[in-house]
């Protein structure tokens, strides 16, 4: 029996869910303003104002002589060159592994109907799983860190970037390829599985050409990223401008720090640029 | 109160919406307003409440000119002035009661506006005005839960705590089914009456025109194609003012059989019993 | 804007492939990138020896609290930065707001004078530029500046995270808040509501869970992000992955990592269901 105040809930019952959220973001706040050691004041002594001045005078104006610009050529067509290949990486580890770990190929749905429970779990299920938890460890450890490790492995230079961005951003092309998988409509899958076509069959005819434009579309905003990335994995030896920039910044040259961040800035724009038309192109 | 003479309106692109537009609207008069889409209607109706200014003419609301006012002299003239539109003008995410209260907003404080949206204020005059449209248990409602007829209630209860002298209601009834509408005509029609408001309302439906109100306007083109009362307007003259629209000359042929999309709520109508 | 769009020739998908192509072989060439020697046994054993060797993770009692400290920490970076961020992003993000300050419904019913108009104009201008510049600088160089100017700590991650994705998210707000549905808009603006009171109860309660919705986006970015600064000296998880790194720690490398794993996916979580519920 509804007492007449049940009748309109939204009228009357206020949750006090807002208030718990709103306190326990005020408690954790506290606590991490106290945990990141937050102090303002630091900004605004004689000594942070005098390193603000010094920063801003030495970076004025930036370094433009024809050596020094000469010199960038090289680590900026690298910093490229590991977005590029990175991607490449990312693609080969990402595409097959998010094929595995899309359900409705794999162990779930209707191509898998007349399938005996057993063979699902050991022929879909256990590699469904095994790849899910693979694409996670690639993508939660931050690249930085695989290139750390990668640096260990096969030594400086660019390799080593290229692998850590090749597999942090497999294990994120991995997860979305087969987010979009699962998202394509499965009624022509089933009529192409009724029509007697194999696991390959559904996959070229059916699943490709409906989910191919968002991968690609995806996979090009992923590069646009990874071009930002490369630029950062230099600093941890792992080639391209990041080593430039580190280095320029450790010496005090803040003239050739805005000059290298003008060069990113370049470099950025040109692959957001060129990424976006191939997008347009792409998904229309 | 309305005074308007040789209004015209041009848009950027160079379309030709006002073409000379000349009407008077006394105080406490109740006026509906047809005619075919893009007669500019609700140019018209835009110009009416100050959001657009004319390209040129005269525009006089009690007296005074207010086609080029600006700043807050525009912001006082519009709150004498209540708009409903067609659907889509509250904010969805809003509880109801803040979408009423927003009728205030003319006369509030920034600070009290602010101040009222985390809490509100006046709320037992926003729980009459939901009470006279006959929706008071939605005051604390979200308003994207509430259906298209429930929503155009809210809209005329913001324009009651609004309190202007004219009500303009641009195609109220549109996105609402036929029973519904003929209710939101009569609520805003009575409302009107009870505290003596001009309400201009423009319809699509001919029909809902004709039974309401004592005066109706023909637009056409831009320019006011007649202006008489309902028993004066004949199935020719609507012919005329339709004309070269097709699908909305047949529902004038509909009218003079008396069957009508709006059922037994509406008798056929004087001049179509032929 | 779509009759340019239209205008402009689309490139050729064979061009598009054959570029493609050979920025790929320009790449490949560049990075000297030995697939071959990776993948051979000898590669794939010395990968293998390396793993082996980071196990077991240290898990004693010294190494636990170390790599919880330094958790909470990159967390802390990460949430005030977060915060930070949200609070730079909202102000600007209104400054670069044409519906708010020149243009659209709002203005459709009067003129601006030449000089209102030129200021306006001017705001829009610089808030833009200033939103442009914070987003373009990579947070890890922000961190360098910052560890210059206040010195090592977690402090300039915060500084860091914060100017870098302020402008990120100034960015999107920006564009929250010029596709806010005019219409409720209008409607205010007929009641003879100021501007600023039609900001209030028309453009930011449409505009504000979207907000909350990119800035949770952000904060996960940013867990990640805070986890990097270390690196450059910013405190957090980063400083003691380089340490262990350099120090040969192997075990409390595999820690460390673990606790990052843990970190990102606890933050991706709850952000998740924050968002849902937000939206």
């Amino acid at each position: 029996m509804a007492r007449p105040a049940d009748r309109f809930p939204a009228s009357t019952a206020k949750s006090a869910f807002p208030y718990l959220l709103a306190v326990a973001f005020a408690l954790t706040f506290a606590l991490s303003l106290r945990a990141a050691q937050v102090d303002p004041r630091l900004l605004f002594d004689a000594q942070a104002l005098g390193n603000v001045a010094r920063f801003v005078r030495g970076a004025l104006p930036p370094k433009l002589d024809p050596e020094f610009l000469g010199m960038l050529a090289r680590p900026a067509a690298e910093t490229i060159q590991i977005s590029v290949m990175g991607m490449v990486i990312a693609v080969l580890l990402g595409a097959p592994l998010g094929l595995l770990a899309t359900s409705s190929l794999t162990w779930r749905g209707i191509l898998h109907e007349r399938v005996t429970r057993r063979a699902r779990l050991m022929l879909g299920a256990a590699p469904y799983g095994a790849a899910r938890a693979l694409l996670s460890v690639f993508r939660s450890i931050p690249e930085y860190v695989w290139a750390l490790m990668f640096v260990r492995a096969v030594g400086l230079g660019p390799f080593p970037g290229v692998l850590a961005i090749g597999v942090a951003y497999g294990g994120m092309l991995g997860k979305v390829y087969s987010e979009i998988l699962e998202a394509v409509n499965p009624r022509p899958l089933e009529t192409l599985h009724a029509a007697g076509a194999g696991k390959a069959g559904v996959v070229l005819y059916g699943l490709l050409p409906e989910a191919l434009p968002h991968v690609v579309s995806y996979t090009l905003y992923r590069w646009e990223c990874a071009i930002r990335a490369s630029a950062i994995l230099g600093f941890v030896g792992a080639g391209g401008l990041g080593q430039q920039i580190e280095l320029s910044m450790r010496m005090f040259q803040f003239d050739e720090v805005l000059t290298l961040l003008a060069v990113l800035l370049l470099l950025v724009g040109t692959v957001d640029f060129i990424s976006g038309r191939i997008r347009a192109r792409v998904v229309r | 109160m309305y005074e308007l003479r040789d209004v015209r309106k041009v848009f950027d692109d160079g379309s030709v919406a006002l073409d000379g537009m000349s009407l008077t609207v006394g105080a406490g008069e109740h006026v509906a307003f047809i005619g075919p889409s893009g007669a500019g209607k609700t140019t018209l109706f835009r110009i009416l409440n100050l959001t657009l200014r004319p390209t040129s003419g005269m525009l006089r609301l009690n007296g005074t000119d207010v086609a080029t006012l600006s700043g807050a002299d525009l912001r006082r003239a519009r709150t004498s002035i209540g708009t409903i539109y067609q659907q889509h003008n509250l904010v969805g995410r809003l509880r109801v009661v803040h979408n009423v209260l927003a009728g205030n907003l003319g006369r509030w404080s920034t600070l009290t506006a602010l101040g009222s949206l985390l809490r509100p204020r006046a709320t037992d005059e926003a729980a009459r005005a939901l009470a006279q449209v006959g929706i008071p248990e939605k005051l604390y409602a979200r308003t994207d839960e509430l259906s298209g007829g429930q929503q155009q209630r809210v809209a005329i209860a913001r324009v009651l705590i609004q309190d202007p002298d004219v009500v303009l209601a641009d195609e109220p009834v549109s996105s609402v089914d036929p029973t519904l509408a003929v209710s939101i005509v009569t609520l805003l029609r009575d409302i009107s009456n009870e505290s003596r408001k001009t309400l201009l309302m423009n319809l699509h439906s001919v029909e809902l025109a004709l039974t309401y109100f004592p005066r109706i306007l023909g637009i056409r083109e831009g320019r006011v194609h007649f202006d008489l009362s309902p028993d004066k307007v004949s199935p020719e003259m609507l012919e005329e003012l339709y004309a070269g629209h097709g699908d909305e000359r047949g529902e004038l042929a509909a009218l003079g059989e008396g069957t009508n999309s709006f059922g037994k709520a509406c008798r056929p109508l004087p001049g179509f019993d032929r | 804007m779509s009759a340019v769009a239209l205008s402009r020739r689309r490139w050729s998908p064979w061009l598009i492939v054959a570029g493609l192509g050979a920025l790929v072989g320009w790449s490949y060439h560049g990075t000297r990138v030995d697939m071959g020697a990776l993948l051979s046994v000898e590669g794939l054993r010395q990968i293998g020896v390396y793993v082996a060797r980071l196990f077991p993770p240290d898990l004693s009692a010294g190494a636990l609290r170390d790599a919880a400290i330094a958790a909470v920490e990159t967390f802390a970076i990460s949430l005030v930065g977060s915060v930070l961020a949200a609070c730079i992003a909202f102000p600007l993000a209104l400054g670069a707001t044409r519906t708010i300050l020149y243009h659209g419904v709002l203005y459709e019913g009067q003129r601006l004078g030449r000089a209102p108009k030129a200021l306006r104009l001017g705001v829009y201008a610089a808030s833009k530029t200033v939103l442009a510049v914070l987003r373009t600088v990579p947070e890890i160089v922000w961190a360098l500046i910052f560890v210059f100017v206040v010195g090592l700590g977690p402090f300039p991650g915060v500084l860091a995270l914060g100017v870098h994705t302020g402008g990120v998210l100034g960015k999107l707000f920006g564009e929250v808040l010029e596709d806010v549905d005019p219409r409720p808009l209008e409607a205010l603006q007929s009641t003879g509501a100021s501007r600023l009171r039609i900001v209030l109860y028309g453009i930011l309660p449409q505009a504000i869970p979207q907000f909350v919705s990119y800035a949770l986006y952000r904060w996960e970015v940013n867990i990640r992000a805070a986890a990097i600064l270390g690196l450059v000296g910013a405190g957090g998880l980063g400083q003691r992955v380089y340490v262990a790194i350099s120090l040969f720690l192997e075990h409390q490398l595999l820690t460390l990592i673990l606790a990052i794993y843990v970190m990102v996916t606890l933050v991706d979580a709850l952000s998740a269901w924050l968002r849902a519920r937000v939206l």
